[in-house]
């Protein structure tokens, strides 16, 4: 399934509309805020149709996936929206995210639970607000509200450290770019590392880079470690491999639609997260060129200074300034791969 | 004192609103600290133990009320069990708060719940170690969730 999709579900007193664009959406927030009262609706509209006093507009089928025999109900639902409640214990085991995979549904989660089985987007992640009345004076009017906006930074940042989340490409870039600017960069090895990483080490400012488009599970944790420390700050592209396409430095015709609307080209069967399609995407468009890109091993073109400063200057307000004033050429390899120690 | 295991705890009882809904009594709903939670919590009043008045779904029965505060209820009623506490949002957090200053209580999060900024006392029995603020809670709480 690919697209965006608007949800207008109503009765007499209710009233909710919002739009999705991914596989998965996750709901969230206070008490009280009208979440189940949603999936109620669902549910009820479902089972019910018109006859049930609810109004539901929307280009796909949606659906409420409950109750011990979710798998098999799940088998027979082909292209719709499914909702999940919070009660549902499954969406938290790795059989769910399995069965998920299978199919080419979108799903919308009420759960206050990090899924870390699941690779959902900080950018989806969705409070319920009331906003106000709508139409007759009795319709509460309900929308949906990103948890976690893009993060735009005021100030300039300047890290002392950079934390990777992965250990491949994204990682040998910046190893690369931060070992000529006599910064540290570390790779955590893992999204889920990256917690306990900042747990333990507490000096000067550590930038965290990791994808977005993946790493809605970790996001709490992370986002309430930074309120209590100053040190911390989180860059999440949606990947490493949508930075460079982002930069300008591959030039297609076809990118910027791609990059503008994903949601019309990430087949949600093919791609659980953004992130695959981005990665399937930079290899497609570079194969056969100079800047052939592997998930795995950097091109070292990717660190010569003309494309590096350009993807560099695609993150707005981060400097990776030269350290103690060094400005020398730094260790650009020649052999095809980036060498460093960690790796 | 606040106990609180964080992460996966299967004997807890996750669906706090089936469970609620056929245990609950009468006069769980017209204490006055029920009506106190509703009434902050849902923005509803109890007009008596059958009927809630709710400013978007109209007369409702108990079983209607937010997971949040059938959440609340449950576990001031029933101090010896353990319930899914993620049932409950961050504007549930003074009121566990405050029900474990009148009885000791274990509860379960998946999430890691606001308590906000002031001073408390809660034991993580994760690592057994009694934390008081926020600060102190999140670095050890985090590992679990």
């Amino acid at each position: 399934m690919t697209g965006k999709y608007r949800i207008i579900i109503q009765n007499k007193r209710i009233r909710y509309d919002f739009e999705i664009k991914r596989n998965i959406t996750i709901i969230r927030g206070d008490s009280a805020t009208g979440k189940t009262v949603l999936v109620d609706m669902v549910r009820e509209y479902y089972e019910n149709g018109v006859e049930s006093g609810i109004k539901l507009q929307c280009n796909k089928s949606c659906v409420v996936l409950e109750g011990r025999n979710w798998k098999m109900q799940l088998a027979s639902i082909k292209n719709s929206i499914v909702f999940i409640d919070e009660v549902s214990g499954f969406v938290s085991s790795k059989d769910f995210a399995s069965e998920l995979q299978k199919t080419d549904n979108y799903y919308v989660i009420v759960t206050r639970e990090s899924l870390s089985t699941l690779p959902y987007s900080v950018n989806e992640i969705y409070g319920i607000r009331n906003s106000g009345k709508y139409g007759s004076l009795k319709q509460t009017y309900n929308e949906l509200y990103q948890l976690y906006g893009k993060g735009n930074f005021l100030n300039e940042v300047r890290p002392d450290t950079v934390l990777t989340e992965d250990a491949n490409s994204g990682y040998q870039f910046f190893y690369t770019i931060c070992k000529k600017r006599r910064l540290e960069c570390i790779s955590a090895k893992g999204k889920s590392n990256i917690f306990s990483y900042l747990t333990k080490h507490n000096v000067g400012k550590i930038l965290v880079i990791a994808d977005g488009a993946a790493f809605g599970a970790e996001m709490e944790k992370v986002i309430k470690l930074m309120e209590i420390r100053e040190d911390i700050v989180l860059y999440l592209p949606e990947s490493f491999e949508w930075l460079i396409l982002k930069s300008g430095v591959i030039h297609d015709s076809e990118l910027p639609a791609f990059l503008d609307a994903p949601y019309d080209y990430a087949e949600s069967s093919k791609y659980l997260s953004w992130e695959r399609y981005f990665t399937e995407l930079i290899v497609k468009k570079t194969q056969g060129t100079y800047l052939r890109y592997s998930k795995h091993i950097l091109n070292e073109v990717y660190v010569h200074i003309e494309i590096a400063d350009r993807i560099l200057e695609n993150m707005e307000n981060i400097n990776l300034y030269w350290k103690d004033s060094c400005h020398g050429d730094g260790d650009i390899l020649t052999d095809g791969r980036v060498s460093h120690d960690n790796v | 004192m606040l106990n609180i295991c964080y992460g996966d705890m299967p004997d807890a009882i996750f669906n706090t609103s089936v469970y609620f809904k056929n245990v609950y009594e009468d006069n769980w709903i017209t204490d006055a600290q029920a009506k106190e939670m509703i009434l902050d919590i849902d923005k509803s009043e109890v007009l008596d133990s059958g009927v809630i008045d709710s400013p978007v779904l109209g007369k409702i029965p108990a079983t209607n009320l937010s997971g949040g505060v059938k959440t609340l209820i449950l576990i001031k009623n029933e101090p010896y069990k353990v319930f899914n506490a993620s049932a409950c949002g961050d504007n549930c957090a003074k009121w566990i708060l405050k029900i474990a200053e009148q009885q000791d209580i274990t509860i379960n999060l998946r999430h890691l719940m606001d308590f906000g900024k002031g001073v408390f006392s809660i034991r993580i029995l994760n690592t057994n170690q009694i934390v008081h603020s926020m600060k102190e809670l999140i670095p050890i709480a985090g590992h679990f969730v």
